[in-house]
């Protein structure tokens, strides 16, 4: 009998209650996985819509709000003199209620800026002129608001037509209703106001070369403050607080899990105190007894992980069927997350065992003689 | 900018409170920033009684320490788009307003309809127009625990000149945000007549946590109204005209005053 097959065996006595220390750690580290792959994926998913848009740098006024602040359109002309500025576009980016759907992105463009260039169409056309009374959806925005093309919307005061179905190339984009942003201005009466600019630089420039070009910006418009696209989502409060909440919700299913398996080990040791005696008794250190208690507990947090893996990838897999949040999620479950969350969960097995290791290890071979 | 009904909410709830003072002093700071002046707030309100049917409202505002003005104007469904709802209240005075529904059937409401219901919703007119914070009797009658937050629980009563179908109003006021998370109404018979919970608090265009999302419960029926908040502008330009009968039929976009 190997050193592992006793691991093994000590692991397969008592199958149920090794089977419901799985679940606890396997419950934990699916939560880990769930909300930090929803709440990356959410960041990856606006850095990617940046990109397709070709925007390099973003200027907003990102607070504790979901949406920019606004400030004056006049800062998008005073950016656009800048030298190493190829082109900028004005925006306002609002998140908002949409007939009976709860909250839809709403992107209302410059019209003939770049933001628009992107937009591949599906089907229709898009709108005449910036002052069409028209609309186009993102093909996901098309679905959650059970719209086609020559459908009616209302948006805000105005009832708009969707003139046409679009593929924008990212989730974010493909989830919007994008409309001219002259349109959208008056129908909300925010004339003179925008809450975003798109800026492309000139090409060629390094990455050191496009962050003194955001600290230009931001001294040419401290209304606003320009990030390198990709980061500029970090600087949203209101995202650092979802992240903070995601990794803070997935902790505490990481402690419930630590309880769990430091429990099952205690009892594990307190059962075999018989066997480890004898261990002992036959020449075992009690070095090897403990590496024994931290490999099983360690295997339990690796079987723990897998499986939590394999759970939280399930249930965002569900959750994003649901109709409420239908489209909404890109959650990001790339291979760094996944072998994070198994490191976790082995480091949890790891640190859960310490405390049965050390009580085991201060059994003596006598004891085995008492039963 | 986004989603608050600061006003609108401050007319069901309340705002804002510090500890050792008292009632008075907070119901004082409630009332007060319920009066925020003009503004202009975007909501969806889903009624989940015996009928059920969704609502995309535009709600204009203007809230003074003696007068407050409400224009409900509904955006959504097509179907009853530009239905329309005025209220106003000024002092101590009993609350009027007028209902307009399309193409052209205007009703005025006398004081003795201001417990019908809201558009249909759970809410009562008197809800919309109502400031309890500025009753004569306020009392913090003790602190209880919503949604795992400790509360303080303020009490109001009328005043004798004062006007209302409820007899008591207790807001539950979360200290550390400064936000209402529950108010109940009841009844002189002290039966409970409705519920208003927050389920979602933001962030509003002048910083402010806020009630964002809130649930009506109407007690004796069974039925509940979810009011989601879409956005809140304040500082926003009205003319006379919109908060007349014969102004508020008309949906126009507000805008900004001037910066």
């Amino acid at each position: 009998m190997t050193f592992f097959t006793i691991i093994v065996r000590g692991l397969q006595r008592r199958p149920v209650r090794t089977g419901l220390t799985l679940v606890g750690i396997s419950i934990g580290i699916a939560a880990v996985v769930a909300l930090v792959g929803i709440s990356r994926g959410f960041e990856a998913s606006w850095a990617t819509g940046m990109k397709v848009r070709g925007t390099d740098i973003v200027v907003s006024n990102m607070g504790s709000a979901l949406a920019p602040k606004p400030f004056s359109a006049t800062v998008r002309d005073r950016i656009a003199k800048l030298p190493q500025v190829a082109d900028a576009c004005a925006i306002y980016a609002d998140l908002t209620s949409v007939e009976d759907a709860s909250m839809m992105v709403v992107s209302a463009r410059e019209w003939g800026g770049f933001s628009w260039h992107n937009l591949k169409l599906i089907s229709g056309r898009m709108p005449h002129d910036a002052m069409e009374p028209a609309v186009v959806l993102g093909q996901t925005a098309a679905e959650v608001l059970k719209k086609k093309v020559g459908d009616p919307l209302q948006l805000e005061t105005k009832e708009l037509t969707v003139t046409g179905i679009v593929d924008g190339g990212a989730m974010v984009e493909n989830g919007s209703v994008i409309l001219s942003l002259a349109l959208f201005q008056n129908i909300t009466g925010n004339e003179g106001r925008i809450n975003v600019i798109d800026i492309r630089a000139a090409p060629g420039l390094t990455e050191d070369e496009m962050k003194h070009l955001c600290e230009q910006i931001n001294t040419t418009a401290p209304e606003a403050r320009a990030m390198v696209a990709g980061e500029h989502l970090g600087n949203s409060q209101a995202f650092r607080f979802i992240s903070a909440m995601s990794w803070g919700t997935s902790l505490l299913a990481v402690i419930v899990g630590v309880l769990g398996v430091m429990n099952t080990m205690l009892m594990t040791v307190f059962e075999r105190k018989q066997e480890i005696c004898i261990l002992l008794a036959i020449g075992w250190k009690p070095g090897r007894v403990i590496r024994m208690i931290l490999w099983e507990s360690a295997l339990l947090g690796f079987l723990g992980g897998i499986v939590g893996v394999v759970l939280g990838t399930l249930a965002v897999k569900v959750l994003e069927t649901l109709p409420a949040i239908h489209g909404m999620l890109e959650p990001d479950f790339n291979a760094g997350l996944m072998a994070v969350a198994v490191a976790l969960a082995v480091i949890v097995g790891v640190l859960s065992g310490l405390y049965p290791a050390w009580r085991s290890s201060r059994l003596t071979p006598s004891l085995a003689m008492q039963g | 900018m986004k989603l608050l009904l600061t006003p609108f909410c401050l007319a069901l709830l309340a705002v804002s409170a510090h500890a050792g003072e008292p009632a008075t002093d907070l119901a004082a700071k409630l009332g007060s920033m319920q009066q925020d002046g003009a503004s202009l707030v975007r909501l969806k309100m889903d009624v989940r009684g015996t009928t059920k049917f969704t609502l995309q409202l535009q709600i204009k505002q203007r809230r003074t320490s003696t007068t407050t003005e409400i224009v409900y104007q509904v955006l959504w469904p097509k179907e009853r788009a530009g239905e329309a709802v005025l209220l106003r209240k000024t002092g101590d005075q009993a609350a009027t307003g007028a209902v307009f529904t399309p193409p052209n059937k205007v009703s005025m409401l006398d004081s003795s309809q201001m417990k019908e219901a809201l558009l249909g919703s759970d809410l009562s007119y008197a809800d919309g127009v109502e400031n309890f914070f500025i009753w004569k009797q306020q009392a913090i009658v003790g602190t209880e625990m919503v949604n795992r937050v400790s509360c303080d629980i303020l009490e109001s009563k009328p005043g004798r000149s004062q006007r209302s179908s409820y007899s008591s109003v207790r807001t539950w006021v979360d200290r550390r945000r400064d936000v209402p998370l529950r108010i109940e109404k009841y009844l002189s018979s002290g039966q409970l007549v409705r519920r208003i919970d927050t389920t979602r608090v933001a962030t509003n265009d002048k910083n402010q946590s806020v009630p964002a999302n809130l649930t009506v419960s109407d007690i004796r029926h069974g039925s509940t109204t979810d009011l989601n908040g879409a956005s809140v502008k304040h500082a926003v330009n009205f003319s006379d005209r919109e908060f007349t009968p014969a102004g508020f039929m008309e949906v126009v976009p507000a805008r900004s005053a001037a910066e």
